[in-house]
């Protein structure tokens, strides 16, 4: 019983006063009392009522989390699937396997670890990296900066790695280029762009997380511009150039683009951020990379996309195959706007039409604006950033690869993540609406035994070995044709085909699927797919999915067993076309051109080393195809520490 | 008659302000819980941690990968004791599996997730969470008796169900 009376001016019955006044205060005290224990009694109702309106397991979001909201009956521990609505990250929540007895838990030793390591792709020597940063073409050299733990494998600690190179595929590790020594980075020397002005100086804008944890921009530039290298950085003392707008909040505001100039010949970059859920790209126009004007309004866009990390605005050529220069506009050039989605971990494009005057951009069909349409890659592909090779006249885009295995098995291997080989990017003048993207041409200076086949005719159903020799690093171009009578014959239907709804490639259609299976072993026991899908729709027009299947690529459990992919646009009289680049744990995947692009992580236990196989596969059950290939060993890049004696070079 | 008001004045607001201020804190928890698959332990993990009446939704994620860490540490407690005494050695092996799971979880996992969370960079607390709740996983998965649950079932599903937590709060901060 709650004593109220301490609150109320508590008369005295040792007091003076007879029955009168003692009267007239004991009514309202009562009153007050009686109203006091209603308020008590409504605000413990309502918080019972409150507390109960929580108890049932629903939950708000569109994510279907599966049946492991589990009453204490469940025998078993369920992993959660992740609906397809929310953001996956390349680690995605495992799924019980299909067939359990061919799982192994903790199949690591040291030898399927150490076979990971790629032998031509970018990495550190060990630990962690991921975003590309600055990449420049510099006095005679490529210039390549990352996102880098100098302690871990996982992330944490971040610094700039620097390592430069001839040719974009053989490279040489150089000292650490910047480092969070600065209360302005103190917490991250984070993602930034290099720009390269008129005269050949170059600067670098770059994000800092601050020791409050407030994202800024800041200038920095090489401590020597006659330094072919650039191993050494200055940063600008009046650091930082650019803190959040208004608006803006401090964890939003990052990733800062190449400068390109206006025709009023000023500077102008872009930033990625959010309002809300519209990811939206803010605009600065800059005369000297210290004092910043905000534009009115924004680049561009998208409402539900989430923060837009990472941004890229490019120009590219409608009529040319070369690159361009970031400032270059014109009625025969487009502009590309990209985007790093935070919310799903994946990159996104849009090509449209930039309006100089007031700094905004419009996509040429909004209904694959960026973050809702075309993806560079449909695999594990983040944080991708182009340069302009003023080089070799093209346009070069740089893509982190994480890992999609356990952090116990990177704990152990002692690294993580690698860069996809560096792409070229041509708008590609057929579709109008892709871009193309292709390995740059220095890899194939990698290439050393090449094996040919010739119209190889793989039936339905059935699997063909391609003896090459050890299959762990290879070079593949490939075509095919599928027998035309069954694309005349099969029945269409309205079923709708997706590669990472499928089942994969034991899910046989009448006219696919078919492909390669790379990383094999001679019993398949691991294989990994990459293979084209073709659905014919009850119109009878046909429709053709490019996917990279996962899930039987190891028998270890503790790795990703998605199915990869995406519809490819297939045009009248052309073959189907396939470009894979086998590297140890890392496959990257080019149909038709680079029109639609897949790289996958792959940890096999067995179909490593020289049990590693390439075979051609049809488990379509109606169509027969010919296949055409020309594959190549691959030689190792042998990226390596720069050599310290000045003799060799 | 003032004084009666002034005074009613005061217990109401007095009563309200009680009131609304623990229902609002209540009411973060619950929208947060809300948008994970366990309701139930959310809200229990996050009642029972002081700081949960204070806390942002950061703040909330903080506290549940704090709890995942110490349910963590006792489950690894418990698969050395378990296997100071193990004689089966396949159950010898699924045990020292474990210890390397449960090692990358308090080791990488949790701290890079405190930390991406601290650093307004969640997708790397996502990944991680997500990493977490595999490594419980695969923990369970080792062991060889199926269906049934291994020795240490209740602190793989509580470590993994914790993770599965984490990683919706910390979607919450992309």
């Amino acid at each position: 019983m709650v004593d109220t009376r301490p609150f109320l001016p508590v008369s005295s019955h040792a007091g003076s006063d007879p029955t009168g006044p003692s009267e007239n205060r004991r009514k309202p005290m009562k009153l007050q009392l009686s109203i006091f224990f209603v308020l008590l009694t409504v605000g413990f109702f309502a918080a019972l009522l409150t507390s109960n309106n929580g108890s049932d397991n629903g939950f708000v979001k569109e994510n279907e989390h599966g049946s492991l909201a589990s009453p204490s009956s469940e025998k078993q521990l369920r992993p959660v699937s992740r609906g397809p609505a929310v953001g996956v990250s390349e680690k995605s929540n495992r799924l019980f396997a299909k067939d359990n007895e061919n799982q192994l838990a903790y199949p690591w030793n040291n030898s399927m670890l150490s076979w990971q390591r790629t032998a031509f792709h970018f990495q550190p020597e060990k630990n962690w990296m991921n975003d590309p940063n600055g990449p420049l073409f510099y006095k005679g050299w490529y210039h390549f900066f990352y996102q880098y733990n100098p302690h871990a494998a996982v992330w944490g600690d971040i610094v700039w790695g620097h390592a430069v190179s001839k040719d974009l595929i053989h490279w040489l590790h150089l000292p650490l280029a910047m480092v969070a020594d600065q209360w302005y980075d103190k917490n991250g020397v984070w993602t930034g762009s290099a720009t390269i002005l008129p005269d050949g100086k170059v600067v670098m804008l770059y994000t800092g997380s601050t020791t409050e944890n407030v994202q800024v921009q800041n200038l920095a530039y090489p401590a020597d511009h006659s330094d072919p290298l650039l191993i050494n950085w200055v940063k600008y003392s009046g650091n930082p150039v650019l803190v959040p707008p208004p608006g803006i909040l401090d964890k939003d505001f990052r990733d800062p683009t190449t400068a390109w100039l206006t025709s009023e010949g000023k500077w102008r970059i872009t930033i990625g951020s959010k309002i809300n859920k519209t990811g939206i790209a803010l605009v600065y126009d800059t005369k000297d990379f210290i004092n910043y004007e905000l534009l009115d309004g924004v680049l561009h866009a998208v409402p539900g996309t989430g923060m837009w990390e990472c941004v890229d605005f490019f120009p590219v050529s409608k009529t040319e195959e070369n690159g361009l220069d970031t400032s270059v506009n014109g009625p025969s050039v487009k502009h590309v706007v990209k985007a790093s989605l935070d919310d799903d971990r994946h990159d996104y494009y849009s090509i449209g039409t930039y309006h100089e005057k007031n700094g905004t951009w419009i996509p040429d069909e909004p209904k694959i604006d960026v973050g809702i349409g075309l993806r560079y890659d449909y695999g594990i592909y983040y944080a991708a950033k182009t340069f302009y090779d003023q080089n070799k006249n093209r346009r070069v885009l740089w893509g982190w690869i994480g890992e999609s295995d356990s952090e116990a098995a990177d704990m152990q291997k002692g690294w993580a993540s690698v860069q996809s080989i560096p792409r070229t990017i041509l708008f590609d003048k057929k579709t109008g609406t892709h871009l193309l993207q292709w390995p740059v041409e220095e890899i194939e200076s990698l290439r050393l035994k090449s094996y040919e086949f010739n119209q190889v005719k793989v039936q339905a159903g059935s699997v063909v070995p391609l003896d090459v020799g050890p299959a762990t690093q290879l070079d593949i171009i490939a075509e095919f044709e599928i027998d035309k009578e069954a694309l005349e014959k099969t029945t269409g239907s309205n079923v709708t085909f997706s590669c990472s709804s499928s089942g994969g490639t034991i899910e046989r259609g009448a006219l696919g699927p078919f492909g390669l299976l790379v990383l094999a072993d001679d019993s398949l026991s691991e294989q990994t797919p990459v293979y084209f899908y073709i659905a014919k729709g009850s119109d009878g027009k046909l429709k053709t999915f490019f996917c990279n299947d996962q899930s039987r690529s190891s028998v270890a459990s503790d790795v990703n067993k998605r199915i990869y992919g995406n519809l490819v646009p297939v045009l009248e009289g052309e073959k189907l076309s396939l470009r894979v680049l086998v590297d140890h744990s890392i496959v990257e995947s080019f149909a038709q051109g680079g029109r639609t692009v897949i790289t996958s992580r792959v940890y096999p236990t067995k179909a490593i080393y020289g049990a590693a196989k390439l075979f051609l596969f049809n488990n379509a059950t109606e169509a027969s195809v010919s296949a055409s290939l020309r594959i190549w060993q691959m030689n190792s890049a042998f990226i390596r520490p720069y050599p310290n004696n000045k003799e060799s070079q | 008659m003032t004084k009666i008001i002034s005074l009613f004045i005061l217990e109401a607001v007095f009563c309200f302000t009680f009131f609304t201020v623990s229902y609002s804190d209540i009411n973060l928890i619950q929208t947060t819980c809300k948008k994970t698959p366990f309701y139930d332990l959310c809200v229990l993990t996050l009642k029972s941690d002081p700081r949960s009446s204070t806390a942002d939704v950061s703040g909330l994620a903080r506290i549940v990968a704090d709890s995942v860490k110490a349910k963590a540490i006792a489950t690894l407690n418990q698969i050395s004791a378990l296997l100071n005494s193990v004689k089966d050695p396949t159950l010898e092996k699924a045990l020292e599996g474990c210890i390397v799971s449960y090692n990358t979880i308090i080791q990488a996992d949790i701290p890079v997730a405190i930390d991406a969370i601290e650093k307004n960079n969640p997708k790397f607390a996502v990944q991680s969470a997500t990493d977490a709740g595999n490594e419980a996983q695969a923990c369970e998965n080792s062991f060889a008796e199926k269906p049934s649950n291994s020795p240490i079932f209740s602190g793989n599903k509580a470590v993994h169900d914790l993770s599965v937590v984490l990683q919706s709060i910390a979607s919450l901060l992309l």
